[in-house]
C-alpha cells in the first residue's frame, strides 16, 4: 500500500514537472507550430470544416427566422440608404481619379503602399470553448498564404490576428484576447492633418472595451462616436481598417495621458466568413516593429 | 473494433466543441456569464464510470490524449487541459468505487469533476498570467455556469451512452485484455 501511494506522488509530481515543460514550452515567443501541433490542427480542422456545414445551416435558420421580423422595417431603411449611396459611388469616383492623379504629380507612393494589401477569403470553422482566449480557427493557412500576424477583418471591421498558422487551417486570436503584447496603432482621422494617433494596447474584459491610448498629447478632444482606424505605422497591419468607435474618453492612472475606450465595430460572436490581410507589399522589416512605433 | 469507438466517439466530440458556441444564443454570449463546453471531459468521467473496471485505466489515458489534443487545437497553451483533465479523471476513476453508477451519481461526480479540473484550469491560467479575474467573479461568471450547461449535456449523454459502455467494459473483461 505504501508503495502504491508513493507511486501515486511519484506521478503527480512527474505530470507537474511534464505540465510546467510544456506550459513553458508553448509560451516562449515562437516563431512556428511543431510538426505535430500542425498535422493535429490540420486532421482536426479537416473534421471540424465538415462538421461546421450542417451545425452553420441549423443556426442560419434559427437566426434567419429572427431576421425576417425586422425585414419590413429594414427594407425601408435600406431603400433609403441605397439612394444616399448612388450619389456616394459618383462622389467617391471622383475623389478616387482626383486623388490617383495628385499623387502621380506629387511622385507619392509610399502612404499608397500602406493601403494596399491581398485580401485571402476564408472560412471561420470553429471558436475555442476556452472563452478566456478568444481564439478561432479558420479554413485558410499557410498554403494559400497566410501568414503569422496577418490582420483578419471582415467588412464591419477588425477582428484579430493570424497567431499561428498551420499548413491548412490557422489560429487567429480576436481583438477581445489582445493583451498588451498585441499593440495596433491607430489614429482617428480629422481634418486638416490633424490626426489623433494611439495605441490600441489591449482588451480590458471588465468594461468590455478595447483600450486606446492617445500617445501624442493633445488638446484636441476626442469624441464620443469617433472611429478608430488603424494606422499602418505598426508595419503589421495596413492603414484603415476599421478598428472601432469611441465610448468614453478617461484619463490614465497617472493622469498624463488619456485613453479612450474603444467599442469594436465588428461583431465579434458571429463570425463567419472573414477576409485575412496579406499586406504583402512590405514583407519582413515589418514582424518585429509591431511595438515600437514613434509618432 | 468496439476498442476504435471510443476515440472515434471521443474525436467527434472533440469537433464538435469547436462548434458548441455557435449553438448558444447570441446574448449569451455576450453576457457575462463565460460559459466553457467541457463535453470531452463529460464522456471521459462516462469512461470512468461504465467502461473502466479495476485493472484498466482506460479513462485516465483517454484523458492525457484528448486533454493534449484540447490544448493544441483549442488553446495553443500545452499541458493546461492535459494535466487538468487527467488527475481529475484519476480523482473520479478512484470515487468510482465508492458509488453505485446511476444517473444521480455521475451527475454528482461530473459535477465535482468539473470543479476541481475547472479550477485548476483557472489556477493555472491565473499563475502563467493568461487571465487575472479574481476568485468571487471566477465562481459566479464562469464555473456555475459552465456546470450547469455541461450538466445539461451530461444528461442528453446518459440515456445514449451508459448501458453501451458498460456492455462493451464487459466486452473487454471477457477478451481479457488490460492496461
Amino acid at each position: 500500500m505504501s508503495f502504491l501511494r508513493k507511486k501515486r506522488l511519484f506521478l503527480l509530481l512527474i505530470g507537474f514537472i511534464l505540465l510546467v515543460a510544456l506550459i513553458g514550452f508553448s509560451l516562449r515567443d515562437r516563431e512556428d507550430l511543431t510538426i505535430i501541433e500542425e498535422i493535429v490542427n490540420d486532421t482536426v480542422g479537416w473534421a471540424q470544416s465538415v462538421v461546421h456545414a450542417p451545425v452553420n445551416w441549423v443556426t442560419n435558420v434559427t437566426r434567419n427566422i429572427g431576421d425576417f421580423k425586422d425585414t419590413y422595417e429594414e427594407n425601408k431603411l435600406l431603400k433609403q440608404k441605397l439612394a444616399e449611396y448612388k450619389g456616394l459611388i459618383y462622389e467617391v469616383q471622383e475623389l478616387k481619379e482626383e486623388n490617383e492623379d495628385l499623387r502621380k504629380n506629387l511622385e507619392l507612393t509610399e502612404s499608397d503602399a500602406i493601403r494596399n494589401y491581398n485580401p485571402i477569403q476564408a472560412t471561420v470553422i470553429s471558436r475555442s470553448p476556452e472563452r478566456w482566449l478568444e481564439q478561432v480557427t479558420i479554413n485558410k493557412g499557410k498554403d494559400n498564404g497566410v501568414k503569422k500576424n496577418m490582420a483578419v477583418i471582415t467588412p464591419e471591421g477588425m477582428v484579430g490576428k493570424v497567431m499561428t498558422p498551420s499548413k491548412h487551417t490557422s489560429t487567429v486570436q480576436l481583438l477581445t484576447g489582445f493583451d498588451q503584447f498585441n499593440r495596433i496603432s491607430g489614429e482617428i482621422s480629422r481634418d486638416k492633418g490633424d490626426n489623433i494617433f494611439g495605441m490600441i494596447e489591449g482588451y480590458d474584459k471588465k468594461s468590455k472595451h478595447l483600450i486606446f491610448r492617445i500617445i501624442e498629447e493633445s488638446q484636441k478632444d476626442v469624441k464620443k462616436d469617433e472611429l478608430i482606424v488603424s494606422s499602418g505605422m505598426g508595419g503589421v497591419f495596413p492603414a484603415g481598417l476599421p478598428i472601432g468607435k469611441v465610448q468614453e474618453v478617461v484619463p490614465d492612472k497617472y493622469g498624463l495621458t488619456k485613453t479612450a475606450l474603444v467599442k469594436p465595430s465588428a461583431d465579434m460572436y458571429e463570425l463567419n466568413q472573414v477576409i485575412v490581410v496579406d499586406r504583402s507589399v512590405q514583407t519582413d522589416e515589418g514582424q518585429e516593429s509591431e511595438e515600437e512605433e514613434e509618432e | 473494433m468496439k476498442r476504435a469507438y471510443l476515440p472515434l466517439i471521443l474525436l467527434l466530440i472533440l469537433v464538435l466543441q469547436g462548434v458548441s458556441l455557435d449553438l448558444l444564443p447570441g446574448n449569451l454570449l455576450r453576457s457575462d456569464w463565460l460559459i466553457v463546453s467541457h463535453w470531452v471531459f463529460i464522456f471521459l468521467v462516462f469512461i470512468a464510470v461504465f467502461y473502466d473496471n479495476e485493472s484498466t485505466h482506460y479513462s485516465v489515458l483517454y484523458a492525457l490524449i484528448f486533454g493534449l489534443l484540447i490544448d493544441i487545437v483549442y488553446t495553443s497553451t500545452l499541458g493546461v487541459y492535459m494535466f487538468s483533465y487527467a488527475s481529475t479523471i484519476y480523482l473520479i476513476y478512484g470515487l468510482k468505487k465508492l458509488l453505485h453508477g446511476n444517473i444521480l451519481v455521475v451527475a454528482l461526480l461530473g459535477s465535482v469533476g468539473l470543479i476541481v479540473s475547472d479550477g485548476m484550469i483557472y489556477l493555472i491560467y491565473s499563475v502563467v498570467g493568461l487571465t487575472d479575474i479574481p476568485w468571487s467573479m471566477y465562481l459566479t461568471n464562469r464555473l456555475l455556469p459552465t456546470i450547469g450547461s455541461n450538466l445539461i449535456f451530461l444528461f442528453v449523454l446518459y440515456p445514449l451512452f451508459a448501458k453501451k459502455l458498460t456492455n462493451w467494459g464487459k466486452d473487454q473483461i471477457t477478451k481479457g485484455n488490460s492496461f
